[in-house]
């Protein structure tokens, strides 16, 4: 609709009326979700993404298996790969540890499998990911929501409480719960990681509803009689939907990346379990002779960004009515056929 | 306006001091600063650990402690604010970060400057051709930055861009087969960024691919990445290009006069090029460059001022830019004269690892001394700016694509608005008023420095104060250099509200 202004000009009776019978023809007779879910599954990228993201969750999970409990009581399903990340075993077959068919991606000189070590590490910086994303994510939209849309005194205070916030540095979190709660585990590094992780989402949420207030169409919902509460779920919120889903996966993929930054410093994921981040400070130093200790955690930590990311495009575009993919002529000539049939039906 | 000021300064306080309240006891919990003399088997390990005690005042429990700290870093006990001794290394917290915050100025600004210029520049150009193949690549690019760690690129820049660029420069010869690759890569970029037809971009390549070819075999052929230089007619060429680039698109080549008030400013420029390297010989320093730089400034002000009678803005930005490029050329031209100089110093390897300068390196060239600090800067520069980059480009891109769709952008079409006007007047001024946050907040994490950067490339800056502070449960130092980061998050959230304000009249403060 932007560019191209001339030819647009040109085809402008033609485009403009085309252009909203070929989006009605499209969406019509389907509810809200089926247009969000159809629009998001024709986002290639993004479902790629989403493919990915659940194979390699399985795949992780099920490399592993399921060590829940505490020492005493122990539940345990046996993952369906051999070795465990904290065996120590006999050199393999090859003898400066490099990959082979017994350790598909190598051998640490203290003798653990790596495959192993990069499947827990992999587990481990997932969860993460996940509690640190959702709870933040979580945390900054009602705060930025509410605050945005009271203003005055609710908006002063929790601004203020934000500010606070951001002020604290991640990386004393991750030394404080590395130092003092070491033994009880990464779970509760990510869930503290979280909850001070919302600021910047909370801004941008705050931000959109202060400009959204101002709207006509909030004044309209008012004058209709609707509640705040409505007003915020209803009106605002759908429209603010887009910066909402775009930080909140910023954040989810920004989060694995504090987590293994922080654990690369020596603040997030302590010995003996391990993260992605920790075996690639580990093996740094080693990149000239053994690079397949570097590659495979940098390269698993890029493709989960990655995925997380294109999802999180996806849901943009699905959840923003305004965003619509422009219609190339050609396109809509091979479906004008469908367009005849909606407006004779 | 100015009681909200006083108001939110007065809450800044007020919260600085609770921050630095949290701060100091979650570090005080995070561990102990005597475990290294307790493990010690030091004879007089009790009458030191006593002493420490006492100097540190660690019997105060660490809630009480803070106010202990808190009354002498705001100098009510000697009149200037004192940060404490450092227990690590004896001296006084707040030399320490006097020393370290020049060197991560130097390294973040850099880095920032570039990537807020870059990213919304990149930003703009993919919404306004938004689903096209420029845009594809642009978010495909920004998503696998945005996805890279830190410390791994950092990791890679050092072996590819150091250590084999270095290798590469023993004896730079490029040979047929890299140099096409290297040429096709290029011209596949290059001719990304040409919209239409399918026949535009094949010509735009192949023209391309083969001015390419041409100038790396001349690079290679006349040894000049060894002894490398613009000289006058590259300085005058490359001016020009710039020029005419920028007016095209902020002016629109139609715009003579803006056109012709550019070629002024580069023949200027050019006109400047002999007598600048007269003046800024070797013992050069920064107050002349900064001069000169004014001096071409304000000159092509003057050169944009006398080309227009009517909007004098886009004729006067048009000289203005071009100059800035100009000038910007001939210092790296004369930077470049210097290279072989600094090469022979360097011993064979300009591309520096680690740290932030050569001490060895300290001649009485004031090109190859700086020389010398480009060269370290180089690699986290260049991951800094990978890194943020991708958020610039996507935040710009995202706010470009909200304001297009807006009412007035419609109205201002269809009343005829020219298609640049639209872009540059209509619809960029208001869609970077969300980046303001952004940007307040990455100006004032810049003394914060980059922790993660400065422990990869061993730079002695701000990060790497904090990083020591925290393993040696260094008090002092810890709460010097995280108040002074705390400080300016406050004052930066502060700016970003006001400037948020002033911008966008829709919203008001409530009084």
């Amino acid at each position: 609709m932007k560019n191209d202004s001339k030819k647009s000009k040109k085809n402008s009776q033609v485009a403009g009326a085309s252009e909203v019978g070929f989006e009605e023809a499209k969406t019509q007779g389907l509810s809200q979700g089926q247009i969000i879910r159809r629009k998001f599954f024709s986002h290639k990228p993004a479902v790629a993404g989403l493919i990915f993201m659940i194979l390699f969750t399985i795949f992780v999970y099920t490399a592993a298996g399921i060590h829940l409990g505490s020492d005493n009581a122990k539940f345990t399903i046996h993952g369906w790969w051999q070795f465990s990340h904290e065996d120590i075993l006999p050199p393999g077959p090859c003898a400066d540890g490099c990959p082979s068919s017994v350790h598909p991606m190598g051998q640490l000189p203290n003798g653990r499998d790596y495959f192993a070590q990069v499947v827990r590490g992999s587990e481990i910086s997932l969860m993460v990911m996940v509690v640190i994303g959702f709870l933040g994510g979580a945390i900054g939209t009602i705060v930025g929501s509410v605050s945005g849309f009271f203003g005055g005194i609710i908006d002063a205070v929790m601004m203020r409480i934000t500010d606070f916030i951001i002020t604290v540095p991640s990386i004393l979190i991750g030394a404080v719960i590395g130092y003092r709660m070491g033994n009880l585990g990464v779970l509760y590094l990510a869930i503290f990681l979280g909850l001070f992780s919302w600021t910047g989402l909370t801004r941008l949420v705050r931000g959109e509803f202060l400009t959204l207030r101002e709207r006509e169409f909030v004044d309209a919902a008012r004058v209709a009689g609707a509640s705040n509460t409505r007003i915020i779920f209803k009106h605002i919120l759908p429209n603010s939907i887009g910066v909402i889903i775009v930080s909140t996966t910023l954040l989810l993929s920004s989060s694995i990346l504090v987590e293994t930054g922080l654990s690369f410093l020596g603040f997030g994921v302590q010995a003996p379990d391990v993260s992605l981040g920790v075996l690639i400070n580990t093996h740094q130093g080693e990149f000239l002779y053994a690079p397949w200790l570097f590659w495979w955690p940098g390269i698993i930590i890029v493709l989960i960004a990655l995925s997380i990311n294109f999802i999180g495009d996806g849901l943009r575009d699905a959840f923003d009515p305004r965003q619509k993919k422009q219609i190339k002529r050609k396109e809509f000539l091979a479906k004008s056929g469908t367009r005849d049939a909606v407006n004779k039906r | 306006m100015l009681a909200y000021v006083g108001r939110r300064i007065s809450i800044a306080l007020l919260i600085l001091f609770g921050s630095t309240y949290l701060t100091y006891q979650l570090a005080a919990y995070s561990g102990d600063p005597l475990a290294g003399i307790r493990e010690s088997q030091d004879p007089k390990k009790e009458q030191i650990m006593a002493e420490l005690i006492k100097f540190y005042q660690l019997d105060v429990p660490p809630p009480a402690r803070y106010f202990l700290w808190l009354q002498k870093a705001l100098g009510f006990s000697t009149g200037t604010p004192d940060f404490g001794k450092s227990v690590l290394t004896r001296l006084p917290v707040i030399d320490q970060i006097a020393e370290a915050i020049p060197v991560t100025i130097r390294l973040v600004s850099a880095a920032t400057v570039l990537a807020i210029v870059l990213g919304i520049t990149f930003g703009v150009l993919s919404a306004i051709r938004q689903y096209s193949r420029l845009d594809y690549s642009l978010t495909f690019l920004s998503f696998l930055l945005y996805s890279l760690p830190i410390f791994w690129v950092a990791v890679m820049l050092k072996e590819y861009m150091a250590i084999q660029f270095n290798l590469f420069l023993v004896d730079p010869k490029i040979d047929l087969i890299a140099n096409g690759i290297t040429s096709a890569v290029l011209a596949v970029i290059l001719a990304g960024f040409v919209s239409g037809s399918r026949k535009r971009v094949l010509i735009t390549f192949g023209a391309s691919f083969a001015i390419f070819m041409t100038l790396f075999a001349v690079l290679s052929m006349t040894n000049w990445f060894r002894t490398p230089g613009l000289g006058i007619w590259g300085v005058a060429f490359l001016g020009l290009a710039t020029s005419i680039g920028l007016t095209h698109v902020f002016a629109g080549l139609h715009n003579r006069k803006a056109l012709f008030a550019g070629i002024a400013a580069v023949a200027v420029g050019v006109a400047a090029y002999q007598p600048f390297g007269m003046i800024v010989n070797e013992t050069g320093n920064f107050n002349i460059l900064v001069f000169m730089a004014m001096l071409m400034l304000s000159v092509s002000y003057f050169i944009g001022y006398f080309f227009s009678k009517i909007d004098k803005g886009p004729i006067i930005r048009s000289a203005m830019l071009s100059a800035f490029f100009v000038s910007l050329f001939t210092v790296v031209d004369r930077a470049m004269q210097a290279w072989p100089k600094y090469y022979e110093l360097s011993d064979g390897k300009p591309v520096q690892v680690d740290g932030s300068y050569n001490i060895a390196m300290r001649t009485n060239d004031f090109w190859v001394n700086n020389l010398d600090l480009v060269t370290h800067l180089i690699l986290p520069t260049t991951a800094l700016t990978l890194i943020s980059f991708a958020g610039y480009l996507r935040y710009s891109r995202a706010s470009v694509l909200e304001v297009l769709g807006m009412d007035y952008i419609r109205t201002a079409r269809a009343k005829g608005v020219p298609e640049r006007e639209v872009i540059l007047r209509h619809a960029l001024r208001n869609s970077m008023i969300p980046l303001t946050t952004l940007i307040a907040f990455d100006i004032a994490g810049i003394v914060g420095g980059a922790i993660i950067t400065e422990r990869v490339f061993s730079w002695k800056g701000m990060g790497s104060l904090a990083n020591d502070a925290i393993v040696s449960q260094d008090l002092n130092l810890l709460m010097g250099t995280f108040s002074i980061t705390a400080f300016l998050a406050v004052m930066a959230t502060l700016a970003a509200d006001l400037i948020y304000t002033a911008l966008d009249p829709r919203i008001r403060i409530r009084k």
